[in-house]
């Protein structure tokens, strides 16, 4: 029947076309945002299991609110199980583009940027070491948006640092950050004292949990977020922005859907003596159904191939294109090509039914009454 | 009495043409024995295609019963009559009703797909066949590229295909000139030669003379047979 289903759909070129392309945009659409989604999904796993040891502590009025101080961090160093605390400043890398990048400084006390970093390794020279001032180590997007060698410069906040370390690419935020010292950033942003959070590092065999709790509970002025907790507030969010973009890829999808309907109707209304013929023939209800839902399935996978092709190729550009910024904005993944394509089937089949259903219904004296 | 390969017994129809009931048919009865070329001449409107339909299994007669080959098909239920309609009857109709889209061999090997012929079979069957009918050069040809005998032949072919018991043909010649329709008679009578019943419905009497039997049909109802 498959040749019967191709002949059909090929003889209604310019319809078929259309149809096929309402789909692709669908697909499309469903491709770009779904790459878009994975590739936060995937940044936000890489950035987890390369943090997932430590739990962050904040000042009780948030992270933002300011109050963390230099002198919480040996408070939290004493809490019994805590094996290492240090304090971190975070600020934005560019700071006229307002941080939209989603490139950051990670300022830190240079001794713990090895482990801070932990098992983040380098490419190409060293950590910052005690004594580090004005020396700056960047993640590979960084690096590679500015062109920075081991000794290239780097203007931050007006100041010029000297590039020591380049980091592996890790898939994860790390690949946007560049670690300065702690007093220096303190220092230039005019933060005397002034902390983001304090990374603390549980003892071995330490449940992380209940350590986070008795943290709060020994330090005065502070909220902690165990590993877990952040891992849950942060998929809440990731959540949300998935079934945001996903769901008006969805809707688009549909749309192309409604075309495969329409253009199903259309053709198996103007085919009333052919199925009639058909039935008269002795065809069974099921080689009208395979016909007709072939047909409609035919029109989405072509659809879906197309939108994948073209999606695909836009992504692969755009990626090509913000690589020279060191923003990686895209990733397609086997299970999101997977789904695409099985969608546009779907929706393709499912947009055939109630037309197949529709041509099950003539009658096959049509064959013999009208000419 | 076991050479009769179609058994009509009273047949009516009754179509509803929104509330008013039309009667196409009534009181019909009449048989067909194995290897006869029967013609069926009337009137326009006197339902003669209608009764067309109800041998070839297309509708269901108001009451009546059909019987074709032993089986009574008139009581088969609607599941079953595809398998019935591939078996015991092939159409040839006016229009010929060929699929464009499709070749004369494609044509002739599509009625044998329903019945899950093997596809070598298929083809070797619908090229013996168009072959036999003078087609053998035109296996490949669309509808569209063949001349309306040819076209009336390849229709005829499709309706051998899968040697029905009976071939149902309704004005068969209704478009055609007095070569062609002389042409699809001497195919007609190639296959009665051969053993295959025929009922054709025809205006033309340079068509019905050739037949063993012409039943005449005047609203709704058989008149006279002979
Ligand atoms: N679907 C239908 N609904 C109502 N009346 C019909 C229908 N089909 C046929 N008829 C009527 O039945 C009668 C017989 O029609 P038909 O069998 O086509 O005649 P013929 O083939 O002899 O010209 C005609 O009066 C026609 O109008
Ligand atoms: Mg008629």
């Amino acid at each position: 029947m498959f040749d019967i289903i191709i002949r059909s759909a090929t003889q209604r070129k310019v319809r078929s076309g259309l149809t096929v392309s309402g789909i692709a945009l669908g697909i499309f659409a469903l491709v770009v945002m779904g790459a878009m989604s994975e590739n936060f999904n995937q940044t936000f796993e890489n950035s987890m299991s390369l943090t997932s040891d430590k739990i962050r502590v904040f000042a009780e009025s948030g992270m933002f609110g300011g109050g963390l101080t230099d002198d919480k961090v040996p408070d939290v160093k004493r809490v019994p199980g805590v094996k290492d605390a240090y304090g971190i400043l975070l600020t934005t890398f560019d700071e006229d583009q307002m941080g939209m990048s989603g490139k950051q400084i990670f300022a830190l006390p240079p001794e713990k940027s090895r482990i801070a970093l932990d098992p983040v390794k380098l490419k190409a020279g060293r950590f910052l070491e005690p004594g580090d001032t004005y020396q700056i180590l960047v993640g590979t997007s960084i690096a590679g948006e500015y062109d920075l060698q081991i000794g290239s410069k780097l203007e931050i906040h007006d100041k010029n640092f000297t590039v020591i370390g380049i980091l592996e690419y890790t898939g994860s935020f790390f690949d946007s950050t560049a670690a300065i010292p702690l007093e220096t950033a303190q220092d230039i942003y005019n933060l005397e004292h002034s902390l983001s959070t304090i990374f603390a590092v549980p003892e071995e065999g330490i449940d992380s949990d209940i350590l986070a709790k008795r943290i709060e509970l020994n330090v005065k002025g502070t909220s902690t977020l165990s590993p877990r907790e952040l891992q849950e507030q942060a998929s809440q969010s990731l959540l949300i922005f998935s079934v945001i973009t996903i769901s008006s890829a969805l809707l688009a999808a549909i749309i192309g859907g409604l075309s495969v309907m329409n253009t199903m109707l259309m053709s198996v209304t103007e085919r009333t003596r052919e199925f009639g013929i058909l039935r008269a023939m002795g065809a069974e209800t099921k080689d009208i159904l395979l016909i007709t839902l072939g047909e409609a399935a035919l029109l989405g996978i072509i659809g879906g191939l197309l939108g994948i092709g073209i999606g695909s190729a836009a992504v692969y550009l755009i990626n090509l294109w913000l690589a020279g910024k060191g923003i990686i904005l895209f990733a397609i993944t086997q299970r999101l090509l997977v789904v695409a394509l099985l969608f546009a089937t779907v929706i393709g089949t499912i947009s055939g039914l109630y037309p197949a259903y529709r041509a099950t219904k003539m009658s096959p004296m049509e064959a013999l009454r009208y000419g | 009495m076991d050479d009769i390969i179609l058994d009509v017994r009273d047949i009516s129809k009754i179509y509803m043409q929104g509330k008013i009931p039309v009667n196409a048919l009534h009181d019909v009865t009449f048989y067909v024995k194995k290897g006869e070329f029967v013609s069926i001449m009337g009137p326009s409107g006197s339902g003669k295609s209608t009764l067309m339909g109800i041998v070839g299994c297309l509708e269901k007669p108001t009451a009546g019963k059909v019987i074709i080959d032993g089986i009574e098909v008139t009581s088969v239920s609607d599941g079953q009559l595809p398998r019935i309609r591939r078996e015991k009857i092939g159409f040839v109709f006016q229009h010929y009703n060929l699929l464009n889209s499709l070749t004369a061999l494609g044509n002739v090997e599509l009625a044998m797909r329903f019945s899950k012929v093997s596809r070598q079979e298929r083809v070797e069957r619908a090229e013996t066949l168009l072959k036999k009918l003078g087609l053998g050069d035109r296996l490949n040809h669309r509808p569209t590229e063949l001349s309306g005998g040819e076209q009336q032949r390849v229709s005829i072919a499709r309706a051998m295909a899968n040697w029905p018991a009976i071939i149902l043909a309704d004005e068969p010649t209704g478009e055609v000139d007095s070569k062609t329709r002389d042409a699809i008679v001497e195919t007609f009578k190639l296959l009665k030669s051969r053993g295959q019943t025929i009922i054709v419905v025809t205006h033309d009497p340079d068509v019905a003379k050739h037949c063993d039997r012409v039943l005449r049909i005047v609203d709704g109802t058989v008149v006279d047979s002979d």
